[in-house]
């Protein structure tokens, strides 16, 4: 324990510090501190009384006029910037007294953890994108249709919310229903250009989405960088790591005693580390696996081949059959196998043996998401090279119908899952076969069900406007569907499921492949497609980019306008800007590359030098207390001498340890 | 922190704590009552946090160690802020170091005798021999902030929703 002198000192050092920073340094220096409110106060106050008698001194030592103006205007900068950091606290205290289900979300955090938070986390943040997408394009494209609306003449039954076609096939939901015109306003007014913004709404919405999910991504990144070679499978995580933010008695109580059987299992699994395979068992293992890679593989190409065939089939029997009900047999057949194939992949567990628990999560999601991307990829050939080709009267509207109908086949299925599927698991885990008991959130299965209906509507977008609308939503319905069927027939998990990885993980795999897939198709339908003749924004044109090429060319008529132009012909349609650019990104990425490992070098470096230190401070302390008994029974002061030595080396090599600890964490 | 902080400490103790605070008494609600709130009942380091938090470690606290204990367990503070205090909190005996004494009582409180007493003891020895960067046998304050800092869940795990 430091005596009062030292406290003193070490107060008066970091006042010494704190009083040249700008005062937003000081009050992020002053919170970062851990000390108690009445301290943080106490050194806020004297900081300002040193820096306020430190300007007084200035004043009266009779500077020049214009340092006086400057110190005036760094006051009123730093007013004003006292003032928008107030408005932005007070404005986020708003925001997040407004902030949707914050109630729940902490209920059902207290209940479960953090681990099932997360998926309902990420549901609320997939809904603010859906949001967005709807505001902007419903303003921008829907709201200037509706004024130039046609009259609807078709009839309406029930059967199209369902199906989508019918009578919602001549309304603002789908393309094929929108104006190519340009829509004047009182004769001489302004335009409104409606292939521009049909093109330049998407896109601004791709866009966005695009920067937010990259910023996202960063930041995940960013808090969850851990260096691979000192991570550890440890125990200590488990001890020192414990949920906080449990609430729930019942939960409490379950946490704790799935917590002695993790560290159980953990024990098992550190002393069984040392235990080798023989040659056979490892045979045996590794045929297991390959045995089932290949089946998981063969079932997704075949559930591949079935989609397609019954697509192609389905159209020619629709054609020779009229019945409004058959178009559904496609996404009843998608769902499924959405349904089925998931949980087939979870049996192999029986068969396959994992050395780490972590490999067989991994592999079971990376089984999930090449069945769900490779039904999601054989659907957009379909659609990209059979019906937009077949010459259709209006294929967009035919293929934002089937998105329609695939998303609503989807929601109804998750919906039956849970009434269903997860009561009836309940009944027969608490009435029949009492030693199963409840089940678990499976976290990563509806993780990959949400990120592949966005899929969908990332690529509906554009062939149906209104598609965010019906996925904000479904996304709400949902919600309190999982929530209420949460509460009612799941228990907490049994393992620590590492939140902030998985996080990171789903939304890099919702950036690389779902949003890069949806990009590669809507480029390829907007480069080499034609779009229909007779509906749309861009009828009659041979291609839909050729609305831009006419758009440049009237501005290159127009004088004022010429920089557009330029910059389209130069920057965007060269291919020398994006080499030069692709080579700066590419010289960039590797100069960081090379210091990161520089980092890694030096990180294991300093912690070798801890632990020698360590090392030396135990040798010193040994030898430190032979010399004390020595002199204690010798009483010869030779020996004083030597001990004064050893004592000066040990308060050297303690003074050193607590710097290179210090520096440890900073690399 | 929200405005709903000095309320629901006047909450806590109403005939105790007036509503208009701007005199600053210097009132101190018992610990019973702390050790009730909805947050902390359940928390089976209730005690620890509250013996931490306030002035003289008895678990007694004025607005101040109640304004200082929730915004060291939310979501804004810093990462080192929290390890600091998690360390405090798991130092049972207030001497500055987490040793083997205190890793007992830490693990006993999170499995709640399941464990037997070698069962215990094993753990307690695999956490020193991963943790102990400098090998004297207990984990100062700098083991403990380089152990979180592999551990990416700690930030959201050490906090305390309002």
């Amino acid at each position: 324990m430091l005596s009062d002198d030292q406290v003193n000192e070490i107060i008066i050092e970091l006042i010494a510090s704190l009083i040249p920073m700008t005062s937003r340094d000081r009050i992020k220096a002053i919170r970062s501190q851990p000390r108690t409110m009445e301290e943080k106060r106490n050194l806020k106050w004297i900081c300002q009384q040193a820096k306020s008698r430190k300007m007084v001194d200035k004043e009266k030592s009779k500077q020049s006029r214009r340092m006086l103006e400057l110190n005036c205007c760094a006051q009123c900068l730093n007013s004003i910037s006292r003032v928008y950091r107030r408005s932005k606290n007070s404005l986020s205290e708003l925001l997040d007294s407004v902030s949707l289900w914050q109630k729940t979300l902490k209920v059902i955090g207290g209940k479960f953890g953090t681990s099932v938070l997360s998926y309902f986390n990420f549901l609320k943040w997939l809904l603010k994108f859906n949001i967005f997408s709807f505001i902007v394009t419903f303003s921008f494209i829907t709201i200037p249709q509706f004024t130039v609306a046609e009259k609807n003449t078709l009839q309406f039954t029930g059967l199209e919310f369902f199906t989508g076609a019918g009578y919602f096939g001549n309304t603002v939901m789908y393309y094929g229903f929108y104006t190519n015109s340009t829509i004047r306003h009182r004769n001489g007014g302004a335009s409104y250009n409606m292939q521009l913004a049909y093109l330049f709404t998407i896109g601004a919405c791709l866009i966005v989405c695009f920067f937010s999910l990259l910023y996202s991504m960063a930041r995940y990144f960013r808090n969850n960088f851990i260096n691979p070679h000192i991570y550890s499978r440890g125990i200590a995580k488990l001890i020192f790591c414990w949920d906080f933010t449990i609430t729930h008695e019942t939960a409490v109580k379950l946490k704790q005693k799935n917590l002695s059987t993790e560290i159980r299992e953990n024990l098992s699994e550190i002393l069984q580390e040392n235990v080798k395979l023989t040659l056979s068992q490892q045979l045996i293992r590794f045929s297991a696996h390959l045995a089932a890679w290949v089946v998981s593989t063969g079932v997704a190409v075949a559930c591949c081949v079935a989609v397609y065939y019954l697509a192609e089939n389905n159209s020619e029997f629709l054609k020779n059959h009229k019945d409004p009900g058959a178009v559904l047999l496609l996404p009843f057949l998608v769902s499924c196998i959405n349904l089925a194939v998931p949980r087939l992949y979870s049996m192999f567990r029986l068969v396959e043996r994992y050395e780490m628990p972590r490999h067989e999560v991994y592999t079971l999601l990376i089984r999930n998401i090449f069945l769900k991307i490779s039904i999601i990829g054989i659907l957009c050939y379909y659609w990209l090279n059979i019906v937009a080709q077949a010459g259709e009267e209006c294929w967009e509207t035919l293929i934002g119908q089937e998105i329609y109908r695939l998303l609503l086949m989807d929601f109804v299925f998750s919906l039956a899952d849970s009434f269903l599927g997860e009561f009836l698991r309940r009944l027969i885990g608490m009435q029949f076969m009492t030693s199963l008991g409840l089940q678990e959130f499976d976290i990563a299965r509806n993780v990959l069900e949400l990120i592949y209906a966005q899929t969908l509507v990332w690529i509906g977008t554009f062939f149906c406007p209104l598609l965010p609308f019906i996925q904000m939503i479904t996304l709400f319905i949902m919600f309190y569907v999982k929530n209420i069927s949460l509460m009612m027939n799941f228990q907490p998990p049994s393992k620590a499921w590492r939140a902030s990885q998985m996080m990171t993980f789903f939304i890099l795999l919702l950036f690389f492949p779902s949003f890069t897939g949806v990009l590669c198709t809507l480029a390829i339908t907007i480069w080499r497609l034609q779009p229909s003749a007779d509906c749309g924004p861009f009828r009659g044109l041979p291609f839909f980019i050729h609305s831009i090429y006419g758009w440049i060319d009237t501005l290159s008529k127009r004088p004022s306008s010429l920089w557009v132009v330029w910059i389209y012909r130069n920057l965007i349609g060269s291919v020398h800007f994006f080499f030069i650019l692709t080579l700066i990104v590419l010289i960039i990425t590797y100069l960081y590359w090379q210091i990161t490992e520089g980092r890694k070098i030096m990180i294991r470096l300093l912690h070798e030098q801890i632990i020698n230190e360590g090392k030396d401070k135990m040798f010193l302390i040994e030898k430190l207390t032979k010399l004390q008994d020595a002199e204690k029974r010798g009483n010869t002061s030779s020996f004083t001498l030597e001990r004064r030595d050893v004592e000066v080396r040990l308060e050297v090599a303690l003074g050193s340890s607590r710097s290179v600890q210090e520096e440890n964490p900073k690399a | 922190m929200t405005l709903g902080d000095p309320r629901s400490f006047c909450d806590l103790a109403p005939q105790l704590v007036p509503l208009d605070y701007t005199s600053c008494p210097d009132v101190k609600v018992p610990y019973e009552l702390i050790g009730s709130m909805p947050e902390l009942k359940d928390n089976p380091f209730r005690q620890r946090i509250a013996q931490v938090f306030s002035e003289d470690g008895d678990g007694h606290m004025t607005l101040d160690n109640f304004l200082d204990m929730f915004s060291v367990m939310s979501e804004m503070a810093p990462r080192d802020l929290k390890a600091y205090y998690a360390f405090k909190i798991y130092d049972f005996n207030n001497d500055g170091y987490i040793c083997a004494w205190d890793l007992e009582q830490t693990v006993t409180k999170l499995t709640r005798g399941e464990l037997s007493a070698e069962e215990v003891s094993l753990v307690c020895e695999k956490v020193l021999d991963e943790a102990d960067g400098d090998h004297d046998g207990r984990l100062s304050l700098e083991d403990f902030q380089n152990m979180i800092l592999r551990a990416p869940d700690f930030l959201s795990t050490f906090h305390i929703r309002i």
